[in-house]
């Protein structure tokens, strides 16, 4: 397969040809929708009166909770979310009432003739008065391994404390959007841009209160998901459909920036309090950890967010002695979501930390402990929830990243750079990933497929996997094209629907290839067997064969006789033989990821099919009077198994990187005690600019390592690289300690923002002053 | 008042497009650029990611004819422009790159970098360094991540995006746009034969668009309600972000006379509106601190469209400009049909969002005293991302040394009070003093608590001290190393 082949999209990309949602030509008839939010962050609604707004020329609908026809309800999992308040408001953008108008304008002017009187209540803005007023969601999580009492009663050294990571807003760049288009009877038809269009449709149809065949859900591309797609485009697309369903005309539904920003769920915010127990070496004997979880104000994904944050509270790490809870509280914001990595980050987080703290009290370089403390091939391979680590790439790659990005004589040189420089002080760190790959709910782990063969030889694919940008159709297109041993141009990826492909699982938790590739793969199986029966027949009958079904190959265009290679039909030719001998040219394929399960009340299984590696070095100059930072030089070694399209992982795994680099940096969210959103614009949101990226950008992929048993030995690598960013903040703080020459480990929470590298600047000269 | 016009003309698609306001149900004067681009049927390539100058994906190139009869093309946030800035000039979008069939080089490269992942970011990368290319200049790596800091993508990581910036830009040819120069020279002259200030008034609104700054006084003297505009990078924000509707504008965007920089024996003398990169470079060596802010005013994109006039009657506590124009003792010149005044910044800018300027009255220049050799000034801007980013704190500094002792200082900072503000009683401690480091240790204590800002979005009022601190420390450090 050839590596450079590029983005199936791109030249619709940069000739501005790409169709999103928004870019679909409008209907004369379409209608634009805006929704009337809360505006206090608890409370109830204590009465309302639509009716200026409804008499507004150009209005064409007004709806309030009472004029939905089917379920108020679009909770994901648990029915805690109502489409819209039936009464109750629980944070500051909660949808109450729906307009849909000729033009964006009149229906901008409705939201404001709306008459509404509410009582406010006190509210829960933050998690750790969340925490404090037990405001649990849902029943604790544990996992637990060995016998922590034991080891802590038997500790060298012992270190406790706790830290915050920060919420993150996805800013996908195409804000979420449906368009809603009403057929005839009761169809419906959304395009919507979702990571998951079969809950969409499920939960379109429920709405509505009619039968899911109903309502056919599409989507070509997003511009941009991360997560932020996978549960809350359904929002959208529900709202959208309502309007559309009560008008009988189509309705668009555009979130602007700013309603996106303050409505939405991000990523999660965590409270993490751990304490662990180590002997003089660095060994880390025990672990108790506390993960606890900002949920907002509802269930959507938090469960299973909380769910992975624990698979990962160990990272790389052999911990014999182990407690994991994950605790999910509810505060009035709204619902946090999935967001690349699903957990996994916070967890991971939590760990480095506190391995930084042992480096810091033994006066060591962190390396040295993270090195030995790593899963090992033979022992010290079994993870806290029972899983052993197979084909553990961490000595593989760490030798390897070690001598390429020079590590020992950099840090000797950031040694000499800091002791001959009083107002700027440089770090570094390396820090690895562990993540496991599948749905940790194992049902979801299936996927299906519909391959059609038209008489001309092209090809179309249908799979149950969305584009957003990740290039999952891209590797489809050349998955097909390798099992079909036809050109690359001779198939097309088809925009994902739920008319051709039913029932399918959202593309979340990097599976889009391993899945969906499985799953077109079956099909083309099947689709090739039919086709070797009836040429290995024609030429039997035509060339003087003797050939079999299994004597046909399927390669460079052409169907050929093994027996006799010059036996080879064209493939269209081949095709039409097919066609003319009545025989069918369309398959669907189904697969099912083996082997998966975990039990919850124990906290033990085998939730994972395979793991991901990857490790990175950073090296930061912080700026001790501006806090500002830079990073000089970040180098990263990532397993993606036999990449399918070595560009395309190396994009995911830089702009991975990057994105994780935003979050433990720059993007900060803060509410008021009101639970107002203050950072709700890029104004005051800030993600990584062009500058904030390394001056010295190394990435690589690890070769030489298939992984056994998935699509063409690849490895799914949407999320792993994000986790790669820690590295960046533990450089950060590798740096800032070195101002009280690494003996003490400084307080700084994710993000590291300017300011707050400066407040830890300032304690820790504090402390020195001591 | 008969003279004037009612309709705007531009070049798009290689034509003159006229737009009568009154006979287009969809338009009002205040309809974006952006907006307008996408209720085109063969435009929607430009994307809305934000709809406030932020993101970059609204970015068009508009092409202006100057003076010396040549073509610049600069990049802008379409989100911001309102319709009549684009008056008499050429816009180019990302569909006019192609050309019969074939992409163009930049697009090329980027498809062969891989620079694009969902793509929704992608025409306003293609745009911003369509800017360069056409500036004909091979330029530095930096001067293509300052040409592209405006744009945001979530994908990428930005260096594929870089990696087809440099590329494309490092081998430029003559492209479509080359071969159509003379048509579009044509096209832009034929514009601007018509004579005749444009006014538009359509419903409750009325926008007024002169070409002349009497008109613009003359008209500001009748109509003391009507709001200036120029670059809009703060006005259009009102439209788009605030659903505000605004009854009555002059745009003076047009005007030639508020662009001219003018050097004298003791001082320059900026134009109100000449464009913040144009004036970045020409401050470059003899102010230094101001083409530092600069730097780091907002994007490239931004800058293309503001001038120092807005920052100014803006009077935000976080104007970057204010601080820096202080230190070096600014004066403003202001305008009106009865007269001139000139009055210090410092003076100018009465509280939070306040000015003196009157009702009748607009900015003309900026007149900056050239800085005699002993003074040393400064300007600094801490902010959460080094580019398109708002101030946390910004400052401006100068300090005159006599035998290393403090003979004159002023301290103004940004973002530490309702308006941009002098630390008197810092200042007050450093005079006659010895310019030291334990001085300037005692006066930092005086200075962290001098203020007392406020906690926001960006900053809390804890960090925004240490961050004021600092800076006077690090001012002199630099002071010592020069
Ligand atoms: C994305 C973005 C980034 C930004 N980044 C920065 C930044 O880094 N630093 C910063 O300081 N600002 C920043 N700004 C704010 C804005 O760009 C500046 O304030 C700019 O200088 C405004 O100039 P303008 O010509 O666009 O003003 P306009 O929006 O046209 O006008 C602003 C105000 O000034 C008045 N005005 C303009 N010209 C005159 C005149 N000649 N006489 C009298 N009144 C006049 C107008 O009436 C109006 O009240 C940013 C804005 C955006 C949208
Ligand atoms: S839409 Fe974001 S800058 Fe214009
Ligand atoms: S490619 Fe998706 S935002 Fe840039």
């Amino acid at each position: 397969m050839n590596k450079q082949t590029v983005h199936e999209s791109s030249e619709y990309h940069v000739s501005g040809k790409a169709i999103y949602i928004d870019d679909i030509a409008e209907s004369p008839e379409l209608l634009h929708a805006k929704v009337y939010a809360s505006e206090i962050p608890a409370g109830v609604i204590k009465s309302f009166n639509l009716e200026k707004a409804k008499r507004l020329k150009g209005v064409k609908a007004v709806l309030s909770h009472k004029d939905i026809p089917g379920v108020n309800q679009m909770g994901p999992i648990f029915h805690d979310e109502p489409i819209l308040s039936a009464g109750k408001l629980e944070f500051v953008g909660q949808a109450i009432f729906l307009v849909a108008a000729e033009t964006e304008e009149i229906a901008t002017e409705a939201i404001s003739l709306i008459e509404i009187e509410t009582e406010e209540t006190d509210a829960i803005i933050r998690l750790e008065d969340a925490i404090e007023n037990g405001e649990l969601l849902h029943p604790v999580r544990k996992i637990e391994c060995g016998s922590i009492e034991k080891a802590f009663d038997e500790a060298e050294n012992i270190i406790e404390g706790r830290f915050h990571t920060g919420a993150q807003e996805h800013w996908y760049l195409e804000t979420q959007i449906s368009l809603a288009i009403p057929g005839e009877g009761k169809e419906m038809k959304v395009y919507c841009s979702t990571q998951h269009p079969s809950e969409t449709q499920a939960l379109v149809a429920e709405s509505l209160g009619v039968m899911k065949h109903e309502v056919e859900v599409e989507i070509r591309r997003m511009g941009g998901a991360f997560g932020g797609k996978e549960t809350q485009a359904n929002h959208v697309a529900i709202w959208a459909a309502l309007l559309a369903n009560t008008t009988h005309k189509p309705v668009k539904l555009r979130l602007s920036r700013d309603e996106d920003q303050k409505m939405t769920g991000k990523r999660h915010p965590f409270l993490i309090n751990f304490e662990a127990a180590f002997d003089n070496s660095g060994l880390i004997k025990a672990v108790d950890v506390t993960l606890n979880a900002d949920s907002g104000y509802s269930s959507d994904l938090t469960m299973p967010i909380i769910e992975r944050a624990m698979f990962h509270a160990e990272n790389a790490y052999f911990i014999p002695n182990m407690r994991i809870l994950g605790k999910a509280w509810k505060t009035n914001l709204p619902s946090n979501t999935a967001f690349r990595g699903f957990g996994g980050p916070q967890g991971m987080a939590g760990m480095e930390n506190i391995i930084d703290k042992i480096a810091r009290i033994l006066n060591k370089d962190a390396a040295e402990i993270r090195y030995i403390n790593f899963y090992r091939q033979k022992d010290n391979n079994l993870t806290p929830y029972g899983q052993i680590v197979e084909n553990n790439r961490l000595h593989i790659i760490w030798d390897k990243i070690i001598k390429t990005s020079n590590y020992y004589k950099r840090r000797e040189a950031v040694i000499f750079f800091n002791s001959n420089n009083t107002y700027k002080k440089r770090g570094l760190a390396i820090s690895p990933v562990k993540f496991g790959i599948s749905f940790t709910t194992a049902f979801l782990n299936q996927a299906g497929a519909l391959v059609n063969i038209y008489k001309d030889g092209s090809v179309l694919v249908n799979h149950g996997g969305t584009e957003m940008g990740q290039g999952l159709h891209t590797k489809i297109q050349m998955i097909a094209s390798a099992e079909l041993g036809i050109d690359y141009k001779s198939i097309k990826v088809n925009a994902t629907n739920t008319a051709k492909i039913p029932n399918t699982s959202a593309t979340a938790a990097s599976s889009g290839s391993d899945l969906n590739g499985m799953a077109v793969k079956d099909a083309i199986i099947k689709l090739k067997k039919r086709i070797a029966d009836v040429i290995s027949n024609h030429f039997r009958s035509e060339n003087n064969s003797s050939c079999t079904a299994n004597d046909i190959l399927f390669e460079n265009d052409y169907v050929i006789d093994k027996t006799k290679p010059e036996n080879r039909l064209p493939f269209a030719e081949a095709i039409m033989i097919v066609y003319l001998e009545r025989v069918s040219l369309s398959a669907t394929g189904f697969y099912k990821t083996p082997g998966i399960f975990y039990n919850t009340e124990k906290g033990k299984g085998h939730p994972f099919y395979y793991y991901a590696f990857g490790m990175s070095v950073s090296e930061v100059e912080i700026d001790l009077i501006t806090g500002h930072h830079e990073i000089l030089r970040t180098d990263i070694l990532h397993d993606a198994g036999k990449s399918i399209n070595e560009s395309l992982d190396i994009g995911q795994i830089e702009g991975g990187f990057v994105q994780g680099l935003g979050w433990v940096t720059s993007e900060e969210c803060k509410w008021d005690e009101k639970g107002n959103l203050l950072n709700h614009s890029p104004d005051t949101y800030k993600i990584p600019s062009i500058n904030d990226i390394p001056e010295d950008f190394r990435v690589n992929l690890l070769t030489g390592y298939p992984n056994p048993n998935t699509i063409r030995q690849s490895k799914a690598v949407g999320e792993p690289p994000f986790m790669l960013a820690l590295s960046v903040w533990l450089a950060i703080k590798d740096a800032i300690s070195s101002v009280a020459n690494h003996k003490i480990e400084p307080e700084i929470d994710i993000p590291a923002t300017h300011e707050k590298i400066l407040i830890a600047i300032e304690n820790i000269k504090a402390l020195l002053n001591q | 008042m008969n003279k004037h016009n009612k309709h705007i003309k531009f070049v798009l698609d290689n034509e003159i497009v006229s737009i009568d306001f009154n006979k287009d149900p969809h338009l009002k004067s205040t309809t974006t650029l952006l907006k307008y681009l996408r209720l085109l049927p063969n435009h929607k390539g430009t994307k809305e990611g934000c709809a406030e100058g932020d993101c970059g994906a609204c970015t068009v190139v508009l092409v202006e004819l100057n003076n010396d009869n040549t073509l610049e093309y600069k990049a802008v946030n379409s989100c911001l422009v309102f319709l009549p800035m684009i008056h008499g000039k050429q816009v180019i979008t990302v569909e006019n790159l192609e050309e019969s069939g074939k992409l163009h080089p930049i697009q090329k490269s980027f498809i062969e970098n891989h620079a694009s992942q969902c793509g929704f970011c992608t025409p306003g990368f293609v745009m911003s360094t369509f800017s360069v290319y056409k500036s004909g200049n091979l330029v530095t790596d930096t001067v293509i991540k300052d040409s592209l800091a405006g744009n945001l993508c979530r994908c990428t990581g930005y260096r594929p995006i870089f990696d087809a910036a440099k590329e494309a830009i490092s081998d430029i040819k003559p492209d479509h746009f080359s071969n159509d120069e003379e048509l579009t020279k044509n096209q832009l002259l034929e514009i601007k034969a018509e004579k005749g200030s444009i006014l538009i008034e359509k419903g409750k609104q009325i926008y007024f668009l002169p070409f002349k700054l009497t008109e613009a006084l003359d008209y500001k003297l009748k109509h003391s309600d009507a709001i200036i505009i120029n670059g809009a990078t703060d006005t259009a924000l009102r439209v788009t972000k605030k659903n505000e509707f605004l009854p009555h504008i002059i745009d003076i965007s047009h005007i030639d006379e508020l662009k001219e920089i003018i050097d004298t024996k003791d001082s320059i003398i900026i134009g109100a509106n000449l464009n913040l990169n144009d004036l970045r470079d020409l401050v470059a060596l003899e102010f230094e601190a101001l083409y530092d802010i600069l730097n780091v005013f907002g994007s490239k994109q931004i800058r293309n469209l503001a001038g120092l006039g807005g920052n100014i009657a803006s009077a935000s506590p976080i104007g970057d400009t204010l601080p820096v124009l202080m230190a070096y003792n600014a004066s403003v010149i202001l305008l009106s049909a009865k007269g001139k005044r000139e009055i210090r910044l410092e003076d100018f800018i009465i509280d939070y969002r306040k000015t003196s300027l009157a009702d009748n009255e607009i900015i003309k220049s900026v007149r900056l005293p050239k800085t005699p050799n002993n003074l040393f000034v400064k300007a600094y801007k801490i902010s959460k991302r080094k580019d398109l980013d708002i101030s946390s704190v910004s400052a401006g500094f100068r300090v005159i040394l006599k035998n290393n002792i403090v003979n004159e200082i002023a301290l103004f900072f940004g973002g530490m009070a309702a308006k941009a503000v002098r630390a008197k009683n810092t200042e007050q401690f450093l005079h006659a003093k010895k310019w030291t480091l334990e001085n300037i240790e005692a006066a930092r204590r005086i200075l962290f608590d001098e203020f007392k800002p406020l906690s926001d979005a960006r900053a809390e009022a804890e960090g925004r001290k240490i961050m004021a601190a600092n800076l006077l420390k690090q001012f002199w450090l630099d002071s010592i190393v020069k």
